[in-house]
C-alpha cells in the first residue's frame, strides 16, 4: 500500500514537471529612448506556429533568432527554445508589448503583455570592465562652492578637488579649459603641494587632492554660471590580467574630467537706505582720512592720506576723493595698495596720498569725507566720516584775489591794498543803524528837490517881469519909494503922532539915522552947515536941502514951543517928501 | 495824549535798547577776546535781533564764525558788512581769509570793452549819491539860466549859458545812472550757499540730473525762486542751475 502512494507521487510530480510554460522576458522595463531592448520569448516545448506581438511602438533592430536548447542532467531531460528580438524604441512613454502565441502538442499558449516605459536618453551603458568605464567611476573633479546665494560684490571661493578612488591612480594631468569667470572678479590662490587627504565620495573611500583655488567676486546680480574646469588626466587602472606574480596589471587610460557647470545665484546690494555716496564696497573696512602736519609755512608741501583698510573687495571699488579749498594747490594723488587675498577674500589697505601745497597763508579746512561700504555680516550699510581737519598755514604770503568788489553783477577783482597782510582782529567801537534801509533816491523829497528848480524858474522870470514893470512906472515908482522910505525912517514918527515930544524926538532921530545911513556921517560932526555943504557935494537941489534943514530946524524949535496936530502932520508929510526926493537926488 | 505817552515811551525804549546794544556788543568783544567764539557770536546775534546793525557788528560776528571754521556764516557776514561799507579794507582782508577755506573755484568771466567802462562808472557811487548829485546840478542849472536870462553883458550870458547847459546835461547823465544803479541793485540778489554739498539740478525737482555740485560758502545770485522750496541761482562764470532753497541764506533780506 505504502509502496503504491509512493509511486503515485512520483508520477504526479512527473507530470507536473512535464507542464508546458511560454514566457515573455524582457532585458529591462525602463530604458533610454538610445537604449535597445532585447525581449525573449521562451518555452520548454517544442512549439510551431510563433506568433510575436505586433512590436508597433519598436522597431525590431534584431531578430527573430532562435535558440533551442536540450540538457539530459542526471537523466533529466530539459528542453527550451527561445525566440528573441532586439528593439529600438521609437519615441519616449509607456508601452505595451502585446501577447504572442505558439502552439504547442496542439494547444494554444499566450504570453502575459509586458509594459516598458521608455525614458529620454541616457548614457550609454557601462561595461563594467571597460578601463574606460572604471576610470571614470573611480576619477571625479568637483568644483566646491562656498555660497550659492552671495551678494554683489561678496567674496565666494571656488575648490576643484579631485577625487579619486583607492584602488586607482593618476599619473599625470592637464588643463584642457580653463574657466574664464567672465561676471567675476577672480584671483586663483596658488596651490603650493598637492596633498592627498582620505575622504569619502558618495559615501565610498576616497582620497583628494585640491587642484585649484580661485576667489570670486560677482560683479553682476542674476544667475551667473562658472564654467566648469575640464582636465585631460592619465589615469591606472587595474584590470582583470594579473602578473605571474598574481599582481594585477594597470592599465594607463586618458580619461577628461569636468567638473559641472554650477550656477550662482547673486543678490543684488539692497537698495533700502543705501548711501549716495556708496561706491560699491562690501566687506568689513576702516576709514581714516590723515594728514602728516596741521602747521606749517606757504609752500611747504604737505600730505594728506584718504585710507581704506579691512576686508572685502578691496581694488574693486574706488577711494572717496578729496575735497579741497580751490586755494590751495593739489597734486594728483598717489594710490598706494597692500592687499592679499586668502581662502576669505582679500584683505589689507588701500590709500591716496595727496600732495598739497598752499601758496597762501590763511586756515585751511579739510572737509569731512564719508566712505560708505555693506556690511555683510549685519547685511546693513554703514557710513564712516572722517574727522575735518584744518590746515593752519601760518606764514606767507596773503591771497589777495579775493574781495569781490559786491553788491553788482560785475565782480572785478581787484588787489586789496593789505595792512600788515593779516587776520584783522575784531572792532571795539560802533554806530548802530536800523536795519530798515531809507533812502533819498525815489523819495518825496527827492523828488521836490529835482522838481523845484524848474518850477522856480518860470516864477522867477515871472518875478522880473513885474519888477521891470514897476520900474518903468515912473510915478508909481516915486509914491512907492516914498512910502518905502517913511515906512523906514518915520515909522517910530508916525507911532508918536499927536504927543508933540515924542514926535518931533522921533522925527529928529529918524532925519539923523537917514543921513548916517546915507552919508556915512557921525553924530559928533552933525551940523547943519556941515549937512549942507555934504548934500550939497551929493548934489542935491536947493530946495531939498531947505526942506531938510527946515525940518531940523522944527524938530528943535517944536521943544520950545507948542505945535498942532496939523503942524506935526505937515512936518511928518514933508519929511516923508525930502527924503524920498533926497534919497532920489544922492542916488544918482 | 495818548499818542504823546506812545512817542515818549518808544523814545525811552529805543533809547535803553541801544544802550543795551551797546552793553552786549562789549560784551561780545569781550567773550571774543577771550576766545569764547560761540558766546560772542550769541551776543552779537542779539544785537541783529533787535533790529539794528552796522558794519563793525556784522566784521566781528563774521570774525567769530571763521575763528569756529565755520565757512558759510562767516562769508555771509563779512558780504553783509560790505553791503553796508563796500570800500572797507579790513572786511575785504578778512573776507580774503574766509574765501581761502572755500572749495569751489569759480572764474569770473571777466566784461569788456564799454559796457565795463559803463558799469564801472555807475557803480562808482550810490544810487543815493547819483540822485544828490543830478539835484544839485539841478539847482545850478536853474541858477545859472537866470543868471543867463537876466545879465546883460554878452560874454557873462555866454558863458551862463553854456555852464548851465552843461549842467542840465550832467544832472540827466547822474540821474539815469541813479536809475542804472537802482536796477542793478534790484537785480543784484546774491546768496551764499550754506549747505556742505548741494547738488544743483537742471530742474526744480529731486528727479533730475546733477548739473553741477556746490560747497559751503560760494556767492551765488539769485534768479527767481519756484514753489518756495526751489531757487534758480547763476555763478560768477555763467552757469544756472536750481538748488534746494534751504540749501542757500539771501543777503538782501527782503
Amino acid at each position: 500500500m505504502k509502496l503504491k502512494l509512493h509511486i503515485i507521487a512520483f508520477l504526479i510530480t512527473c507530470f507536473a514537471s512535464a507542464q508546458v510554460t511560454f514566457e515573455a522576458k524582457v532585458s529591462k522595463k525602463k530604458l533610454g529612448i538610445n537604449e535597445r531592448l532585447r525581449i525573449d520569448f521562451v518555452m520548454n516545448g517544442d512549439g510551431d506556429n510563433f506568433t510575436p506581438p505586433s512590436f508597433e511602438d519598436f522597431t525590431i533592430a534584431a531578430g527573430p533568432s532562435q535558440n533551442i536548447s536540450r540538457q539530459w542532467v542526471n537523466g533529466v531531460k530539459s528542453f527550451s527554445k527561445t525566440y528573441s528580438y532586439f528593439l529600438a524604441p521609437k519615441k519616449r512613454g509607456k508601452f505595451t508589448i502585446g501577447q504572442s502565441t505558439i502552439e504547442i502538442d496542439g494547444e494554444v499558449y499566450k504570453t502575459l503583455p509586458i509594459t516598458i516605459e521608455v525614458t529620454a536618453a541616457i548614457d550609454k551603458p557601462k561595461d563594467p570592465n571597460d578601463p574606460n568605464y572604471i576610470a571614470s567611476q573611480s576619477i571625479h573633479l568637483v568644483a566646491e562652492v562656498s555660497k550659492t546665494n552671495p551678494y554683489l560684490n561678496e567674496a565666494i571661493t571656488v575648490v576643484y578637488k579631485l577625487y579619486i578612488s583607492p584602488n586607482t591612480g593618476v599619473e599625470t594631468w592637464r588643463e584642457l579649459d580653463n574657466p574664464r569667470y567672465s561676471d567675476f572678479w577672480s584671483q586663483n590662490i596658488n596651490v603650493k603641494e598637492l596633498k592627498l587627504v582620505n575622504s569619502t565620495f558618495n559615501g565610498e573611500d576616497y582620497r583628494y587632492v585640491v587642484l585649484r583655488k580661485t576667489v570670486l567676486y560677482p560683479q553682476k546680480t542674476g544667475k551667473l554660471n562658472i564654467e566648469p574646469l575640464t582636465l585631460d588626466i592619465k589615469v591606472q587602472v587595474p584590470t582583470n590580467r594579473r602578473d605571474i606574480f598574481g599582481s594585477r596589471l594597470l592599465k594607463t587610460v586618458h580619461r577628461t574630467v569636468a567638473a559641472g557647470n554650477r550656477t550662482i545665484n547673486v543678490k543684488p546690494l539692497p537698495e533700502a537706505g543705501k548711501p549716495l555716496d556708496f561706491s560699491g564696497a562690501v566687506g568689513s573696512f576702516d576709514f581714516e582720512v590723515s594728514t602728516n602736519k596741521s602747521e606749517l609755512k606757504a609752500t611747504e608741501a604737505l600730505q594728506a592720506t584718504i585710507k581704506v583698510s579691512g576686508k572685502g573687495n578691496l581694488k574693486l571699488f574706488e577711494l572717496p576723493k578729496l575735497t579741497l579749498p580751490s586755494s590751495l594747490e593739489v597734486y594728483e594723488p598717489e594710490h598706494s595698495e597692500k592687499i592679499s587675498t586668502n581662502l576669505s577674500g582679500m584683505q589689507g589697505q588701500m590709500s591716496n596720498t595727496y600732495t598739497i601745497v598752499p601758496s597762501y597763508q590763511g586756515k585751511y579746512p579739510i572737509p569731512s569725507v564719508s566712505f560708505s561700504y555693506f556690511d555683510l555680516t549685519t547685511k546693513k550699510y554703514k557710513t564712516i566720516n572722517s574727522k575735518e581737519l584744518v590746515i593752519n598755514v601760518n606764514e606767507g604770503p596773503i591771497n589777495n584775489n579775493a574781495g569781490d568788489n559786491s553788491n553788482t553783477s560785475t565782480i572785478i577783482k581787484e588787489p586789496i591794498a593789505q595792512s600788515g597782510g593779516q587776520f584783522m582782529s575784531f572792532k571795539t567801537t560802533t554806530n548802530f543803524i536800523s536795519k530798515e534801509p531809507s533812502y533819498f533816491f525815489k523819495s518825496k523829497l527827492f523828488w521836490v528837490l529835482l522838481l523845484a528848480p524848474f518850477l522856480i524858474l518860470p516864477i522867477a522870470i515871472f518875478l522880473r517881469h513885474k519888477k521891470e514893470e514897476r520900474d518903468n512906472d515912473v510915478v508909481g515908482n516915486k509914491v512907492r519909494t516914498a512910502n518905502k522910505l517913511a515906512r523906514k525912517y518915520l515909522s517910530e514918527a508916525k507911532k508918536a503922532l499927536g504927543k508933540k515930544e515924542a514926535f518931533y524926538n522921533a522925527l529928529e532921530r529918524a532925519l539923523h539915522n537917514y543921513l548916517k545911513s546915507k552919508l556915512h556921517i557921525e553924530t559928533s560932526d552933525f551940523s547943519k552947515d556941515k549937512i549942507e555943504q555934504l548934500l550939497t557935494n551929493k548934489s542935491v537941489n536947493g530946495d531939498a536941502i531947505t526942506g531938510f534943514i527946515d525940518l531940523l530946524k522944527s524938530c528943535e524949535l517944536a521943544r520950545y514951543t507948542p505945535f498942532s496936530n496939523v503942524e506935526m502932520q505937515q512936518d511928518y508929510s514933508k519929511a516923508a517928501r525930502v527924503i524920498s526926493i533926497i534919497d532920489k537926488q544922492i542916488r544918482r | 495824549m495818548v499818542r504823546k505817552i506812545v512817542c515818549i515811551l518808544t523814545i525811552v525804549l529805543s533809547v535803553s535798547l541801544g544802550a543795551q546794544n551797546e552793553v552786549l556788543f562789549d560784551a561780545g568783544n569781550k567773550s571774543y577776546n577771550n576766545g569764547n567764539y560761540q558766546q560772542a557770536i550769541e551776543s552779537y546775534e542779539r544785537i541783529l535781533s533787535s533790529g539794528v546793525h552796522s558794519t563793525e557788528l556784522y566784521f566781528n560776528l563774521a570774525n567769530a564764525y571763521y575763528k569756529l571754521n565755520r565757512i558759510a556764516p562767516s562769508i555771509y557776514y563779512y558780504e553783509k558788512a560790505l553791503q553796508l561799507s563796500p570800500k572797507n579794507k579790513d572786511v575785504k582782508a578778512n573776507l580774503s581769509f574766509a574765501q581761502n577755506m572755500t572749495i569751489d573755484d569759480i572764474e569770473s568771466v571777466p566784461e569788456i570793452g564799454l559796457s565795463r567802462i559803463g558799469k564801472n562808472m555807475v557803480n562808482a557811487f550810490s544810487f543815493d549819491t547819483w540822485a544828490l548829485f543830478s539835484i544839485v546840478l539841478v539847482m545850478v542849472f536853474a541858477a545859472l539860466f537866470l543868471g543867463y536870462y537876466f545879465s546883460s553883458t554878452t560874454t557873462k550870458k555866454r558863458l551862463a549859458f553854456i555852464v548851465s547847459s552843461s549842467a542840465i546835461i550832467l544832472a540827466m547823465v547822474s540821474l539815469f545812472f541813479a536809475y542804472q544803479k537802482h536796477h542793478y541793485v534790484q537785480k543784484d540778489n546774491p546768496a551764499i550757499v550754506f549747505a556742505k554739498e548741494t547738488d544743483i539740478k537742471t530742474d526744480p525737482n529731486l528727479r533730475s540730473e546733477v548739473a553741477f555740485t556746490l560747497h559751503e560758502g560760494t556767492k551765488v545770485q539769485v534768479l527767481e525762486v519756484y514753489d518756495e522750496n526751489w531757487t534758480k541761482i547763476k555763478l560768477a562764470d555763467g552757469k544756472t542751475g536750481w538748488i534746494p532753497s534751504e540749501d542757500i541764506k539771501l543777503l538782501n533780506n527782503i
